[in-house]
């Protein structure tokens, strides 16, 4: 039965003769194909293998299972290998047919590949069509790239117009007769004739037909991939900047991946002084360093603004406005621009020679608290009225303000621009997502103490998975960010914890200030690893080992808040 | 037609306006016998060029009905050198005819040639002949053009459309009006009654259309 005498039948008659009810490839009816097996894999069929699984739960097909592992040696080089487990098994990754199908591709045999499409398998009418109009494209695109204009356009006439698939790319086929070589590839989107677009026209074919037939590429790696993804998540105290999982065991890192222990105290004499800023009347109540930490902006409380040179440390300019009363500042993403708002209801965008640029104003601005820009520079986040955060979208001009039912103390916005936080004086820290509709609720973080002081909080970890604040019980609380819970509190400090900070590159330090005049600066702790007798030190160090199916409870304690992604 | 005949009866309209109405009709649409007959019947005034004019455009006009866009581009070539230069939709839309009539005569090497010869240097100019080009481009691909989604720049209407606006591209370039007065009026009204609807709904006329008004 030679397959380029059926080349005009419809598939579905084909159907009919091949065995009945089967989904796996049989043997091809091709003659002169190398068979890589032995006679006794031809007498086996494929068949028999089909209702097997292997795996503890039953989920997982035998013959999927072998064939996934014989693309992957095969992928990885070793053909020896692969050929020895498909004669073994008795499996093939795929039949004769389809080893011939994506040889011709890849050699450009376009006329042998129409034939062999319609051997592959059982293809649902409009799946093969497509498929062959995949092929006859190619085949059209390399006659007309190679000048053969005839030859092309008898393709298009007689071989691609009558398979009446989408009418639209035929005429666009048409009209690249017209245009001029040179514009062929960049109008046609097509790399050229050749391997690249041939192995592109491969994949394409792969995601087409079922895979069944042909075994989507890399598929062994892409579930071991998902499958790391998921435990990732699921790790709890993940915080760190490795990146390659080991496969041995499920991963999960203990807690001493976050910092708890005190490295440092520091206090009064003991930091080295470089300059003093003198020149505020007030109090000052806030500061920011520059993006490229080459200025400070300092806020005294409900004063003016003065923006300070680090290397002479001269103060360079004084902002000031009629009844000022800033409250605190904050610098755009470029370090050009900052904007300072205050009780006198009014926002100001100033540039560093002390020119106003922009001002928002008017009847409807409440008292501002506290602001933040995004460090994308799109959106200005401002704290108002005590309760509530007005978020304002500087590219669009537009707004959103969400409402909180207490008030508001402090405010925080992620690295990534697309989360905020706020502490409110209810002892609750909620975080809300920017972007999203006003109407989700926000994630809710509680345990630490807030009663009548400002306390400041913010994101930290790799992923900024942990939300750190302080508190007025003289600890430092951490939480996880996805699923609320309380990871730890840390003791040290003897007053009033006022502001955190995480370390912006070390995921594994971040510093606290209180109100007993000191600075911690927090660590990870060395707690002495369980030794397992077969593992080298680096490649467990902080690792619980989980054994198969930890993951799984983890996930189950995770449910209720893992419906985010980051 | 809801308008009220009765207001017809206060508008006078002369007979000498509508013999020109008449009369340029005819000339626009190259009936140079009937139209020599009409003035004479009439006692009409002569307007000098008028045969002489018609004499020219007839045969350019004929030409393209019949499909030959060739002797057209030719003829309108003798007539007027840079005519077609300045008019470059008439010029690309008497090209696609040719191809048309190539594809037609399911002649398709030549149809191939003369395409990338004559048509693809109008693709890469401006975006406007691109879609034109595409869907004529189009009918190569059918084994039948007829049973093509194309077919329509296969009919008469489709040559009759060309020959028009070359036609009128020729008397615009004599100085001539290149629309009948008969045309413009139905035009008129046409436009006139659909603001008339747009602002008054229901209350007002009908919109106008020429069919409906013969049939009445």
């Amino acid at each position: 039965m030679g397959g380029d005498s059926d080349v005009g039948q419809p598939p579905l008659k084909r159907q009919k003769l091949s065995k009945p009810s089967h989904k796996t490839p049989c043997e091809g009816s091709r003659t002169g194909v190398a068979a890589t097996g032995s006679a006794a894999l031809m007498a086996r069929s494929i068949c028999s293998n089909d209702g097997e699984t292997v795996g503890s739960h039953g989920q997982i097909r035998k013959v999927e299972f072998v064939r996934i592992i014989e693309q992957a040696l095969f992928s990885l080089g070793y053909q020896q290998a692969g050929a020895v487990l498909e004669e073994e098994s008795g499996i093939r990754l795929q039949s004769p047919a389809v080893q011939q199908f994506r040889e011709d591709i890849l050699a450009g045999r376009w006329d042998e590949c129409v034939a062999t499409l319609s051997e592959i398998g059982v293809l649902e009418e409009s799946t093969y069509k497509a498929a062959l109009f995949l092929v006859l494209q190619q085949k059209f695109l390399e006659s007309l790239e190679a000048s053969n204009t005839t030859a092309a356009l008898e393709t298009l006439r007689s071989e691609i117009s009558p398979l009446g698939v989408s009418t639209s790319k035929v005429h666009q086929l048409a009209s690249f007769i017209v245009c001029f070589p040179e514009d062929l590839l960049a109008k046609a989107q097509w790399k050229g004739a050749g391997q690249e677009s041939r192995q592109s026209l491969l994949e394409e074919l792969q995601q087409l037909l079922p895979p069944s037939i042909m075994v989507p590429e890399r598929r062994l790696e892409h579930l071991i991939e998902v499958a790391l993804q998921v435990q990732r998540e699921a790790c709890v105290y993940h915080n760190t900047l490795d990146h390659v999982l080991s496969l041995y065991s499920d991963h999960r890192c203990s807690r001493d991946q976050i910092p708890t222990r005190t490295l440092q105290v520091v206090e009064g004499d003991s930091l080295k002084v470089k300059y003093k800023f003198t020149g505020h009347s007030k109090p000052v109540s806030f500061v920011a360093w520059s993006p490229d930490d080459t200025m400070l902006l300092t806020c005294g409380n409900e004063e003016v603004v003065k923006l300070w040179d680090i290397s002479t440390g001269q103060c360079k300019y004084t902002y000031d406005k009629p009844n000022s009363c800033f409250t605190s500042c904050a610098w755009f993403p470029d370090g050009k621009r900052f904007v300072s708002g205050g009780g006198d209801k009014c926002i100001y965008m100033w540039d560093l020679e002390g020119h106003e640029l922009e001002a928002w104003k008017g009847a409807r601005m409440p008292r501002i608290n506290d602001l933040a820009i995004t460090t994308d520079g799109s959106h200005m986040v401002s704290i108002c009225d005590h309760k509530n955060i007005r978020i304002y979208n500087l590219e669009e001009k537009t707004e959103r303000v969400i409402e909180e039912e207490k008030p508001i103390t402090s405010l925080s916005v992620s690295k990534n621009g697309r989360y905020l936080l706020v502490n409110l004086v209810s002892q609750e820290i909620h975080l809300w997502d920017i972007s999203a509709a006003t109407k989700d609720l926000p994630k809710k973080y509680r345990g630490h103490k807030q009663g009548r002081y400002v306390i400041r909080s913010c994101f930290g970890g790799t992923d900024y998975a942990f939300i750190v604040s302080g508190s007025e019980d003289s600890q430092v609380y951490i939480w996880h960010r996805w699923n609320g819970e309380l990871l730890d509190v840390l003791s040290g400090h003897s007053g009033t914890v006022n502001s955190v900070s995480w370390n912006p590159v070390n995921p594994h330090m971040f510093a606290s200030a209180s109100d007993d005049h000191t600075i911690r600066i927090w660590g990870l702790s060395n707690r002495p690893m369980p030794k397992k007798h077969d593992e080298k030190p680096g490649s467990s160090n902080g690792f619980d080992h989980l054994v198969n199916g930890g993951t799984r409870d983890l996930l189950e304690n995770l449910r209720p808040f893992n419906s985010d992604t980051d | 037609m809801d308008v009220d005949p009765r207001l017809f009866e206060n508008v006078k309209v002369s007979d000498g306006e509508v013999r020109k109405i008449v009369l340029s009709y005819l000339v626009h649409n190259c009936f140079k016998e009937t139209a020599e007959t009409f003035i004479a019947c009439s006692g009409m005034k002569r307007t000098a060029d008028c045969s002489v004019d018609i004499d020219k455009r007839k045969p350019i006009y004929n030409h393209v009905l019949e499909g030959n866009a060739s002797k057209a581009i030719e003829l309108t070539n003798q007539l007027a050198v840079d005519l077609l230069t300045s008019n470059p939709d008439v010029h690309f839309d008497l090209l696609t005819l040719h191809f048309i009539e190539l594809v037609r005569a399911k002649d398709c090497a030549s149809a191939l040639e003369f395409a990338q010869k004559e048509l693809r240097p109008f693709g890469k100019q401006q975006g406007r002949y691109l879609d034109k080009l595409q869907d004529c481009m189009a009918l190569l691909a059918y084994e039948n053009p007829e049973t093509s989604p194309m077919f329509n720049y296969l009919s008469p209407e489709y040559r009759h459309s060309v020959a028009d606006a070359l036609n009128s591209a020729v008397l615009a370039h004599a100085n001539l009006p290149s629309y009948t007065s008969m045309e413009r009026l139905l035009q008129h009204t046409t436009v006139v009654r659909q603001r008339l609807h747009q602002e008054l709904g229901k209350d007002g006329p009908p919109i106008f259309t020429l069919k409906a008004f013969l049939k009445s």
